[in-house]
C-alpha cells in the first residue's frame, strides 16, 4: 500500500512535468520538411547569363530567384500554388536571351520571367513576351528606352506593358556618377569608353551629357571590341590626352583589364563605371593597380539594408556555390514581385489560377506593393521601380568599399 | 510446454522466507514516511509546483529583443515641393524653395546639415540646421540659396543634389537626395535670375 502511494505519487509528478513541458515547448515550431504546395505548379522562368564571362552575376540572379521560390513553397504564401523555377542560360548574347524568351513562352507553366541581366538582352526579349502577355521583371536592366522608349529624353512612352524592373535607370545612374566624379572626387578632364553595347554605350551617354553640364571637359571617347582583352592602344591615347579620370560604359571582364591597362600605360588615374563593373570580378582582373577605381550600382549595399538581413541569412543557410553578387536582392525581389501577383490572381479567381492567368499576372503586376529585400517594391506607370536608390563604390583593399549613396525622389 | 522459461518459486522457497535480511535504514524511513506522510505529499507538491513554475518561466513566451533601428537614410524621405515666390533677386543674388521631408520610423531623425556641391552657392535652410523630424508629420524645409560667385555655378545640370546629414540613434549619415528634374529646372532658373548681371 505505502510501495503503491510513493508509485502513484512519481507518476502524478512524472505526468505533471511532462505536462509542464509540453507547455513550456507549445510555440515551438516543429516545422515540415516538405516544401511543395501540392495543388497546381507555377513555374518562375530565369534567363541569364549562367556561362561564360558574365556567369558570376548570371548564377547570383538565378539562385536567388531560387530562394524566392523555395521560400514561398515552405510559407505555403500561395494556397494550393507550388513554385519552380526553370532557368535558361542566354550567354550575354542577345539571340540567345529571344530563343529563351520563345522557349519560357512555350511552357504553359510559366507566368513570369526574371531576367535578364543586360539590356541588349532584355531588349530582344521584351517583344516576344508581350506577344505572349508573360510578364518579364529584370532586376538588372538599366538602359531608360526599354521602360520609357527610345525617345526618353524628350517624351517618355511605355513600349511594352509586360515589361517591368526592380533596378534603377541609367537616365539616373549616369548623372549620378557625374556628380560624383565632377563635384566630390573634382576630376573634371575625362576620357570615355564604351563597349558599343546598349547598356555601355546608353550609359556612357547619360554620363557624358551631365559631366558636360557640371564644366567637366571631354578629352577623349574610343570605342572598344568587348572580344578583346588588348586595350593597349585605348590606353595609351588615354595616358596622352591628359585626363584626370576614365568613364567605361561596360561591363566587368573587359573593365578590369582596360584598367589594368590604363595604369600600365602611366596613366595612373581611376576608372569610373556602372553597376556592370561592380562585382568582385572586377578587382581580381584590374589587380592591385585596381585601388581607387570608382563604381555606381544602383540600389542601396544590400548588407546595410535592415530588410536584407533575412535575405543574406537565407542565401548562406541554402548553402549556394556562388555568390549572390549585385542583383540577389533584387532578383529575390523580382520573384516575390511575380509570387505577390500570382497569388492577387488566384485569391481573385476562388483559389484557382483562371484560365487567362498570364495576362490576369501582368495587370496584377501593376499594383504589386510589399517591403521586400532591397526596400518597398512597386512599380510606376513605366514598370520602373519606384525605389530608385544609387551608391558609388570604390576599390580599397581588394574589396569594394561605400563611399556615396543618394535616392532619386524627383 | 517447451520447458524453457523461468520455474515458478513455490510456497516456501522465496529467499525471503527462508531468511528475511534486516533492513532496518528502509523500514526506519517507511516508518518516517508513515508518521509524516502528510507533511510528505505537501513538501513533494510544493517542490513540484515550484518546479512546474520555474519551467515555465524559464520557457515563458518572451518578448523580441527591440530591432536594430534602421539607418537614418533608409527611412527619410526628402521631397521637391515648390519655389518660393517673391524670393528671387538679383540684388541678392539668392532665391529660396520649399522641399518636404518625410521619415518612416518610429524614431525621429535629425537633420544636422544640408549642402550642395557647387562652389559659388551656399546654403541656408529654415528651421535651421540642427532640427527634428518625427514619423508621421511630414515637415516642410525652406532652402535658401545664396550666390557668392557666379562662374562657379553651373546653369542647366540634369540631376542636381541636395546633400543632407541625418541622424538617429543608429548612425550619422551623409546622403545625396537627387530631386529630381523639376528642382533642376528651377535651379537653373534661380541661377539664371540671380547671375542676369553677371557679377560675381
Amino acid at each position: 500500500m505505502r510501495q503503491r502511494s510513493l508509485i502513484a505519487i512519481t507518476a502524478a509528478l512524472a505526468a505533471g512535468a511532462l505536462t509542464l513541458t509540453a507547455c513550456g515547448s507549445r510555440d515551438e515550431d516543429g516545422g515540415s520538411s516538405d516544401s511543395g504546395n501540392g495543388g497546381t505548379t507555377v513555374v518562375i522562368g530565369v534567363d541569364a547569363p549562367l556561362t561564360g564571362d558574365l556567369s558570376a552575376l548570371g548564377l547570383g540572379i538565378k539562385n536567388s530567384v531560387d530562394l524566392a521560390a523555395k521560400t514561398a513553397n515552405e510559407k505555403k504564401y500561395v494556397e494550393g500554388i507550388t513554385f519552380k523555377i526553370e532557368a535558361l542560360d542566354d550567354q550575354g548574347q542577345a539571340s540567345v536571351g529571344q530563343q529563351n524568351a520563345t522557349k519560357l513562352v512555350a511552357n504553359d507553366d510559366v507566368l513570369g520571367v526574371v531576367g535578364p541581366l543586360n539590356s541588349s538582352v532584355g531588349e530582344s526579349m521584351q517583344k516576344v513576351f508581350d506577344s505572349a502577355k508573360l510578364v518579364e521583371v529584370s532586376p538588372a536592366n538599366t538602359n531608360p528606352a526599354l521602360t520609357q522608349g527610345v525617345n526618353w529624353q524628350t517624351e517618355k512612352v511605355r513600349p511594352y506593358k509586360s515589361y517591368f524592373r526592380t533596378a534603377t535607370t541609367d537616365a539616373i545612374q549616369g548623372p549620378f556618377a557625374a556628380q560624383y566624379v565632377y563635384n566630390d572626387a573634382k576630376k573634371k578632364k575625362v576620357f570615355v569608353i564604351d563597349d558599343k553595347k546598349t547598356y555601355g554605350a546608353g550609359l556612357a551617354s547619360t554620363f557624358t551629357e551631365e559631366f558636360k553640364k557640371l564644366g567637366g571637359k571631354v578629352v577623349g571617347t574610343e570605342h572598344i571590341n568587348p572580344e578583346s582583352k588588348d586595350f593597349s592602344a585605348v590606353a595609351t591615347k588615354v595616358k596622352n590626352s591628359g585626363a584626370d579620370v576614365v568613364y567605361y560604359g561596360g561591363e566587368y571582364p573587359q573593365a578590369g583589364p582596360l584598367s589594368k591597362q590604363i595604369k600600365e600605360a602611366g596613366a595612373k588615374i581611376p576608372l569610373v563605371g556602372g553597376d556592370g563593373i561592380y562585382s568582385a570580378d572586377f578587382i581580381k582582373l584590374a589587380g592591385a593597380a585596381g585601388t581607387g577605381d570608382l563604381a555606381t550600382s544602383v540600389g542601396a549595399p544590400v548588407e546595410d539594408l535592415p530588410s536584407a538581413k533575412e535575405f543574406v541569412a537565407n542565401y548562406e543557410k541554402a548553402g549556394y556555390k556562388e555568390a549572390y553578387e549585385a542583383y540577389g536582392g533584387y532578383s529575390y525581389d523580382s520573384a516575390w514581385a511575380i509570387i505577390e501577383a500570382v497569388k492577387k490572381v488566384v485569391e481573385d479567381n476562388d483559389g484557382k489560377l483562371p484560365d487567362d492567368a498570364r495576362a490576369k499576372v501582368v495587370d496584377a503586376m501593376q499594383n504589386v506593393s510589399f517591403d521586400g529585400v532591397t526596400g518597398k517594391v512597386s512599380f510606376d506607370e513605366f514598370g520602373d521601380a519606384t525605389n530608385k536608390q544609387l551608391t558609388v563604390y570604390s576599390v580599397k583593399d581588394g574589396d569594394w568599399g561605400t563611399v556615396k549613396s543618394g535616392t532619386f525622389t524627383g | 510446454m517447451s520447458g524453457i522459461g523461468p520455474v515458478e518459486p513455490g510456497e516456501g522457497t522465496r529467499a525471503q522466507d527462508a531468511s528475511p535480511p534486516p533492513r532496518p535504514r528502509r523500514e526506519a524511513l517507511a516508518r518516517l514516511y508513515g508518521r509524516h506522510r502528510g507533511a510528505a505529499l505537501a513538501t513533494l507538491l510544493a517542490v513540484a509546483v515550484l518546479a512546474g513554475g520555474g519551467h515555465l518561466y524559464a520557457t515563458r513566451p518572451r518578448p523580441a529583443p527591440p530591432p536594430t533601428p534602421p539607418h537614418p537614410t533608409q527611412v527619410t524621405l526628402i521631397r521637391y515641393l515648390k519655389p518660393q515666390a517673391n524670393s528671387r533677386g538679383t540684388a541678392s543674388r539668392s532665391f529660396a524653395f520649399d522641399v518636404e521631408m518625410i521619415v518612416e520610423s518610429d524614431l525621429p531623425v535629425t537633420v544636422t546639415r544640408i549642402s550642395q556641391p557647387y562652389a559659388g552657392l551656399s546654403v541656408v535652410s529654415s528651421p535651421r540646421t540642427p532640427f527634428r523630424t518625427k514619423a508621421g508629420s511630414p515637415r516642410k524645409i525652406t532652402i535658401t540659396m545664396q550666390v557668392a560667385e557666379c562662374g562657379k555655378v553651373p546653369r542647366n545640370v540634369g540631376l542636381p543634389f541636395l546633400d543632407v546629414t541625418l541622424r538617429n540613434t543608429r548612425a550619422i549619415q551623409a546622403h545625396s537626395f537627387i530631386l529630381g528634374p523639376r528642382y533642376a529646372r528651377d535651379l537653373s532658373r534661380g541661377l539664371e535670375v540671380a547671375c542676369s548681371n553677371d557679377f560675381g
